[in-house]
């Protein structure tokens, strides 16, 4: 049996690693030899099976094909219709999952329990949908952990390196931003920060549109009428995107379905980065973001480290070069690392200090006394980035006479903003009779190893009090029966 | 400063506690919420005719200092709104973070 698996479930390419008895972690290939798997379901309409992978993306038949799932994890109402059934993200994932498993267990034994990697950003469902896709696929996840992380505890355990590491993770789908000391094994996370729907994916659909745009400029026709036909050129840009990263100028010809002709695409480098330098700029605001969070500057950081298939694109380094003066590092195989680094986290998670990935707190009315103002706002209790595990208490006032039941918001985000927060659970304490406004009730939240959130209300005036743990449970997340019978039925399943 | 509790129910006027465990996601229409926000600048309410610089609610009387804060502030909202359980917000967030790259690229130059 494999005692310490990582799965790196990513949007575009998922791999499996285990620790090996030398304390190595290793990527185990699937059964078409591949080290990493990419991340597309094609479900086959003549047999019973769903293939993953490479024959996946190769299948043809866009109706039947899901790509990039991964973004759509926190989307309760994004679901996939194929032959009358309709498939969650969730499902969608664990078929991933099933792949990965079954193939790599012919390697490296039995998996029953990993660690899985996920964005820094993240939110409840979207973590939720993660742990559920696993145990549809028959395995326990032991601890989800942040991709930055898990890249950095690999890159500080093969390159021995100490001090503070600033890693940026520009992958497919999502950019991450972490940093953290490391000090031998200790590592300290100070902070992680996430962007959305920013990556290498995105990069290829803006290629894609430079590249309508120039066949229609040529032909006076449209490059696709169709989304078969749409994948192609897709795959065509992401070829030309990889070799932009080599070379300064890159020649495609391209014809649609249509016989309107062929229009010979001339791309250069420079163009290239011209067409994603808004994208560019937004990673640098993320950059900065984390910076202020931790309170560095950028001569603070000692190493910054490159992890994710985009980081290969020549601008990626030569901005960050440019933003600390020093040359960026290459984490090993920049679409590697975060999967290996989540064996080791399997093993070393107790040396690994972790800090809170959001704030929680609840909605109050803040009152200035200064300038009278009043003020309904998110009022945080624990802020993101807190060492874990901890506990912290805010003490509030009930807000109208004869009050009978205290009613506590659980919130979560950063922003005072209370339209910007996300609100995630509710606490309610029956409390006494007949009591004026104003009593005194402490709100106390505790966050422990396992991102496991907790909430107590506490009436100060009857001592009467009431804990819950806070969970994301609203719509988009099964209900534990409903995860059961849908495990039951993915297993049956043909998964090649 | 006192901080007194608000939960959006007791904000709406119900009566009755909601249940335990599932909570709203987010305000509902005509919310306490809504009405807080009519007062809150114009970057919290993205309409699809405002400018930049209307949208970032940047000013030319503003100095470096200012803006660099504000586009820092706004990034972080709607980054992390990005992310949010509101589909709605969620929408709002890429228009709003195109918004704050193009101020960014005007006032500080590009990367």
């Amino acid at each position: 049996m494999a005692e310490y698996v990582g799965i790196d479930l990513g949007t575009t390419l998922s791999g499996l690693a285990y620790l090996k008895p030398d304390g190595n972690p290793e990527i185990v290939p699937n059964a078409d030899g591949e080290r990493l798997t990419h991340s597309v379901v094609f479900f086959d309409s003549h047999e019973d099976v769903k293939l993953v992978g490479s024959a996946a993306r190769d299948g043809g038949e866009p109706d039947r094909t899901i790509f990039q799932i991964k973004r759509f994890m926190d989307d309760p109402e994004h679901l996939v219709e194929i032959d009358g059934k309709k498939w969650t993200p969730a499902e969608i994932s664990a078929l991933i999952l099933s792949k990965l498993k079954r193939d790599c267990s012919k390697i490296c034994g039995d998996i029953t329990e990993v660690v899985i990697t996920v964005p820094a950003n993240f939110n409840e469902l979207a973590r939720k949908s993660t742990i559920a896709a696993a145990e549809m696929a028959g395995m326990k996840v032991k601890r989800l952990v942040n991709e930055p992380t898990a890249a950095a505890v690999y890159y500080a355990h093969s390159q021995g390196v100490k001090g503070r590491i600033l890693v940026f993770d520009l992958g497919g789908g999502t950019l991450d931003t972490t940093i953290l000391d490391v000090e031998g094994d200790n590592i300290k996370i100070l902070t992680s920060e996430g962007a959305r729907h920013l990556g290498g994916s995105n990069f290829d659909d803006i290629l894609l549109a430079a590249y309508e745009e120039q066949y229609k400029k040529q032909t006076g026709a449209a490059l696709y009428s169709d989304e078969r036909h749409r994948r192609r050129v897709l795959q065509a840009t992401e070829d030309a995107k990889k070799m932009l990263s080599k070379l300064q100028r890159v020649n495609d010809t391209v014809a649609n379905d249509q016989n309107s002709g062929i229009a010979r695409i001339d791309l250069s480098r420079e163009h290239f980065e011209k067409l994603i330098r808004h994208m560019l700029t937004r990673t640098v605001f993320l950059v900065e973001q984390a910076l202020d969070s931790a309170k560095l500057k950028t001569s603070d950081i000692d190493h910054v480290v490159l992890v994710g298939g985009s980081t290969r694109i020549p601008k990626v380094k030569s901005m960050l070069e440019k933003m600390f003066g020093k040359v960026p590092k290459s984490c090993g195989n920049v679409d590697e690392c975060v999967a290996l680094g989540a064996a080791l986290f399997a093993k070393k998670s107790s040396r690994i200090q972790e800090v809170c990935n959001a704030s929680y707190g609840t909605l109050a009315m803040v009152y200035n006394a200064k300038t009278k103002e009043e003020k309904l706002m998110n009022s945080i209790v624990i802020p993101k980035n807190t060492p874990i595990p901890c506990s912290r208490t805010q003490v509030y006032q009930t807000s109208e006479d004869n009050e009978r039941v205290i009613e506590v918001d659980i919130t979560q985000g950063e922003d005072e903003d209370a339209k910007f927060v996300d609100v995630i659970g509710r606490l309610t304490l029956d409390v006494p009779p007949n009591r004026p406004k104003g009593c005194e009730v402490a709100v106390t939240f505790s966050y422990d190893e396992n991102q496991r959130v907790r909430a107590l209300v506490v009436d100060k005036q009857s001592g009467r009090s009431k804990e819950v743990a806070v969970t994301y449970k609203g719509a988009g997340v099964l209900s534990d029966e409903e995860l059961k019978r849908r495990s039951h039925h993915l297993r049956a399943m043909r998964i090649e | 400063m006192f901080k007194i509790l608000k939960s959006l129910s007791k904000s709406l006027g119900g009566g009755k506690p909601a249940a335990e465990a599932p909570p709203p996601s987010k305000a509902k229409a005509g919310s306490l919420l809504d009405k807080v926000n009519k007062g809150a600048p114009a970057a919290a309410k993205v309409e699809p005719t405002q400018s930049p610089e209307e949208l970032c609610g940047i000013t030319p009387k503003m100095a470096k200092d200012e803006i660099k804060a504000q586009l820092k502030l706004l990034f972080r909202r709607y980054n992390r709104s990005a992310s949010s359980l509101d589909a709605k917000l969620r929408g709002e967030a890429d228009q709003m973070l195109d918004a704050i790259v193009q101020m960014r690229e005007k006032h500080f130059g590009e990367i």
